[in-house]
């Protein structure tokens, strides 16, 4: 073994992605249990707090309607799309724009606007939880990218991201931690202390201390990329998985001239990278013919897009797990809630608000 | 009719004790007659007698009402009775050509002529096996298709297969039985030994069942129903007790902890970027056709084969990363394999059984005494053959001279002496009889209830869903799927398995 890791400095140490087994044992509970509560365009960023859920799509904060039924109702437009929302305890709302910014509604700070520049340049806010009413954690995804460029910054192999604690009342960002590649989901006040990190494109939870520090794996190798946590009522966490890993992706990573010329060559929407959704359209790159025999989508085939939602328990060890699987429609989920006696989640490539038969 | 072969009250005994005893039985021309029985039944010893491999102790054979008695195969051959072994008998270090022709050889040959000749001949009989290649190179289903092609060649009129389909996939299977038919038209009586009591039931005019070395019945196949067929076998019903119902999820054990992660091992083209888990105190049922690439994985895993050099993976054993590069280090930590091909890797054939399980001992490093103990020896013989109710003629008695059954409990038993926390069950039942299968069953399930992780491969579908609490199935050199034995059906296993 010591000779190994002598060996693989020469060799090269082998990218592995591990199995989806265990509590990740794949299902159909994204396609077959789940509800459809509403279908919507790319929506995302729910955020749950007094009885009301909120979601966004495109430029637009809404309302989810409650148990009863009827339509959601709007509640915002903004003049960028939103990327991340939290709500607080006192009723503030907090969203994220795509253009850096983030702006406060509601509560004691109605109207204030966070620019870019408090967080050291361009921001890219891919996340947002509220600690307590007057501090707000505020996840940038990377100092160079857009949040809607997330795949740009994760083919370019960036790790620029940053979380900050900023202080609503004082107007004060600070640096809780940098050189995150993609923290694009918070936990604050998370099972075991601290705050707890969606380090996405490293496939891991990190653990960082209230007041900063280095970061701790808190969960590590996961078979996709995380993206947002929301707490449970027992104690433990919803963590969304918002694309898979796939062994022609991680190889494609590896290939530095090969991915430079893929990214200045080819349209983004036909780059070998995780997508939201795929299948779609005849260009898409596929892996061989492992995808369809007979005209069957095999449910274990390769593929660009998974819906992917786990339960995690106290220790944040994954206990549970609803799947939407290659041949599934209800891909990339990117945000998940607990609220209103539902968990919900956002199927941003299904075009779909879902509701888990889990509570019940 | 006159019987083309007719046993009357034969008896072969071996160290004085009778393994068949008195036995009547007849072969019709033109007739296909399945011959059944359990592991020691002494099916193959009555076959043996009918291709002069051995000599009956007592009776006598007839051979177109005529007496006859074998001394060699030979004989037996030049008489038209030939014997397709359980263990193939060609010469591994010729080729497929040369093992056909041999025997049959002229003064001069040309091997050009041989090879287009066993070219044609395999070709009519459907059999895609490369007449240059070395035996030794040949996989078992092929060296099973050189086996019977040299059997047809010899133009016999009495063909006796033992357990001829045991290592060939459905496809391979259909072909076989296509070929048997038409030796069937040509007028060729055909014995077959199967364990694949549905193989017997679909594809024979007559079945003679054989049990502790006695005739129970001989009748005509379609007096009988799989159940009917194993009451005579083994005296009682046993088909419920080996495939139960489905199993619900109460019933199935609870995963504990993750004790092996494999990450994306290769190694050529055989195994292929696979992925899956192994947990503590369950039994992982892994299914997959001959050429999946099942085996090779987990030979990879106890350290028998090398995964690739470069990019082979990953396998941590608890969190450990292990890269095993011969099997000691894996038994040492406590990981086992019970290999598929008993006859070649699993036993010593001319040792006895305690000197087998001691060479398990050996192995593992536990018997670190500089000088062998036979009373310790006998102690660990003693107490395995209890456990795992081994049952010989002599205490002495060689494992060769076992049956399958109790060949297989022997490499399982010296397998488990090296006190393992995983154990690996290749094909564990094949060329096993109903009742062995019952007993070895009995005692994987033991293991995991006693918490070891226990992995079953085999390419037997009901065993799969019977035995295990969840199964994996591998396609093409990479595990596809993951059912649990609640949901899984025969078609969604195999859907996953061909597709």
């Amino acid at each position: 073994m010591r000779l190994d890791s002598l060996l693989d400095y020469f060799r090269g140490q082998a990218v592995t992605i591990p199995p989806m087994d265990g509590a990740l044992r794949p299902n159909t509970a994204l396609d077959d249990g789940a509800a459809e509560l509403l279908a919507a365009a790319a929506p995302d960023n729910l955020a749950a707090a007094g009885g009301q859920v909120l979601y966004s799509t495109g430029n637009d904060l809404l309302r989810l309607p409650a148990h009863g039924g009827g339509g959601p109702v709007a509640v915002a437009r903004f003049d960028a799309p939103v990327s991340a929302l939290a709500c607080s305890p006192d009723g503030a709302i907090a969203v994220g724009l795509d253009d850096g910014r983030i702006l406060l509604k509601g509560g004691a700070l109605d109207g204030q606007v966070l620019a870019p520049v408090a967080f050291g340049g361009l921001a890219c806010p891919t996340a947002l939880a509220f600690a307590d009413a007057g501090t707000l954690l505020v996840c940038q995804g990377s100092s160079t990218h857009r949040p809607s460029d997330w795949v740009v910054d994760l083919m370019g192999k960036n790790a620029s991201g940053s979380v900050w604690r900023v202080d609503l009342a004082a107007g004060r960002a600070s640096k809780l931690a940098g050189d995150l590649a993609f923290p694009y989901g918070v936990l604050a006040n998370a099972p075991g202390g601290g705050i707890v990190v969606a380090e996405s494109w490293r496939h891991r939870l990190v653990r960082i201390g209230a007041a900063g520090g280095a970061t701790e794996p808190v969960l590590t190798k996961l078979p996709g990329y995380p993206a947002r946590l929301a707490p449970t009522a027992d104690g433990g966490a919803w963590l969304c998985l918002f694309a898979p890993r796939n062994r022609l992706i991680e190889f494609v990573l590896e290939e530095d001239a090969y991915r430079a010329d893929m990214m200045r060559e080819v349209e983004r929407a036909h780059w070998i990278a995780p997508a939201l959704a795929s299948g779609a359209q005849f260009l898409e790159p596929l892996q061989c013919g492992g995808v369809k025999t007979m005209g069957i989508h095999k449910p274990w085939s390769p593929s660009r897009s998974y819906g992917l939602v786990v339960r995690l328990d106290r220790n944040l060890r994954p206990v549970a797990s609803f799947h939407s699987r290659a041949n599934g429609r209800r891909h990339g989920i990117t945000s998940v809630a607990e609220g209103d006696g539902r968990v919900l989640v956002t199927s941003k490539g299904g075009n779909a608000i879902l509701s888990l038969a889990v509570l019940a | 009719m006159t019987p083309i072969i007719e046993m009357q009250k034969v008896t072969k005994a071996y160290h004085g004790a009778p393994a068949i005893k008195d036995i009547d039985f007849d072969l019709r021309p033109g007739e296909i007659h399945a011959l059944l029985g359990e592991n020691g039944a002494g099916k193959s010893t009555l076959t043996k007698i009918m291709a002069g491999v051995v000599e009956p102790t007592d009776g006598r054979m007839l051979h177109r009402g005529q007496p006859v008695k074998f001394a060699t195969p030979s004989q037996a051959l030049q008489a038209g009775i030939a014997m397709v072994f359980q263990e193939t008998s060609l010469v591994p270090s010729m080729t497929v050509a040369q093992n056909l022709y041999l025997g049959s050889e002229s003064f001069l040959n040309r091997l050009r002529g041989i090879y287009i000749s066993a070219q044609q001949f395999l070709q009519s009989l459907n059999f895609p096996v490369d007449p240059t290649a070395t035996v030794g190179t040949l996989g078992t289903a092929k060296r099973q298709m050189v086996e019977i092609a040299r059997a047809v060649k010899h133009n016999a009129e009495v063909i006796i297969f033992d357990e001829p389909t045991s290592s060939l996939t459905p496809e391979e299977k259909r072909h076989f039985f296509a070929l048997m038919r038409r030796l069937k038209q040509r007028g060729v009586s055909i014995v077959f030994i199967s364990h694949a009591l549905e193989e017997a039931l679909a594809h024979s005019d007559r079945i003679t069942i054989l049990r502790d070395g006695e005739r129970v019945v001989t009748n005509d196949t379609a007096t009988f129903d799989r159940d009917s067929v194993i009451r005579a076998m083994v005296g009682r019903s046993l088909s419920t007790e080996i495939y139960k119902a489905r199993r619900t999820t109460n019933q199935l054990r609870q995963r504990g902890e993750k004790v092996l992660s494999v990450q994306d091992i290769s190694m050529g083209n055989l195994v292929r970027n696979t992925s899956f888990s192994i947990y503590d105190g369950q039994i992982t049922g892994v299914f997959g056709l001959i050429g999946s690439g099942r085996t090779e994985t987990f030979k990879i895993v106890s350290g028998i084969y090398k995964r690739d050099f470069l990019r082979g993976g990953d396998v941590e054993l608890r969190g450990r990363p292990v890269r095993y590069r011969v099997p000691a280090p894996a038994v040492k930590d406590g990981i086992v394999y019970v290999t598929e091909d008993r006859k070649t890797e699993g036993f010593f054939e001319t040792m006895s059984i305690a000197e087998n399980l001691h060479s398990g001992l050996l192995a593992a490093g536990l018997d670190k005494a500089a000088f062998v103990s036979r009373r310790e020896m006998r102690a660990l013989s003693a107490e395995w053959s209890g456990k795992l109710n081994i049952r010989a003629i002599t205490d002495n008695a060689k494992v060769i001279e076992l049956s399958g059954g109790n060949q297989q409990k022997v490499v399982i038993g010296k397998g488990l002496v090296q006190k393992p926390r995983i154990v690996i069950f290749d094909e564990p039942t094949r060329g096993v009889d109903v009742g062995a299968i019952a007993e070895i069953h009995h005692f994987i399930n033991a293991l995991a209830d006693d918490g070891l992780a226990v992995v079953v491969v085999s390419s037997y579908l009901p065993e799969i869903m019977n035995l295990s609490d969840r199964i994996l199935v591998c396609r093409q050199g990479r595990i596809v799927e993951e059912l649990s034995p609640e949901d899984a059906t025969e078609e969604k296993i195999m859907y996953a398995a061909v597709h």
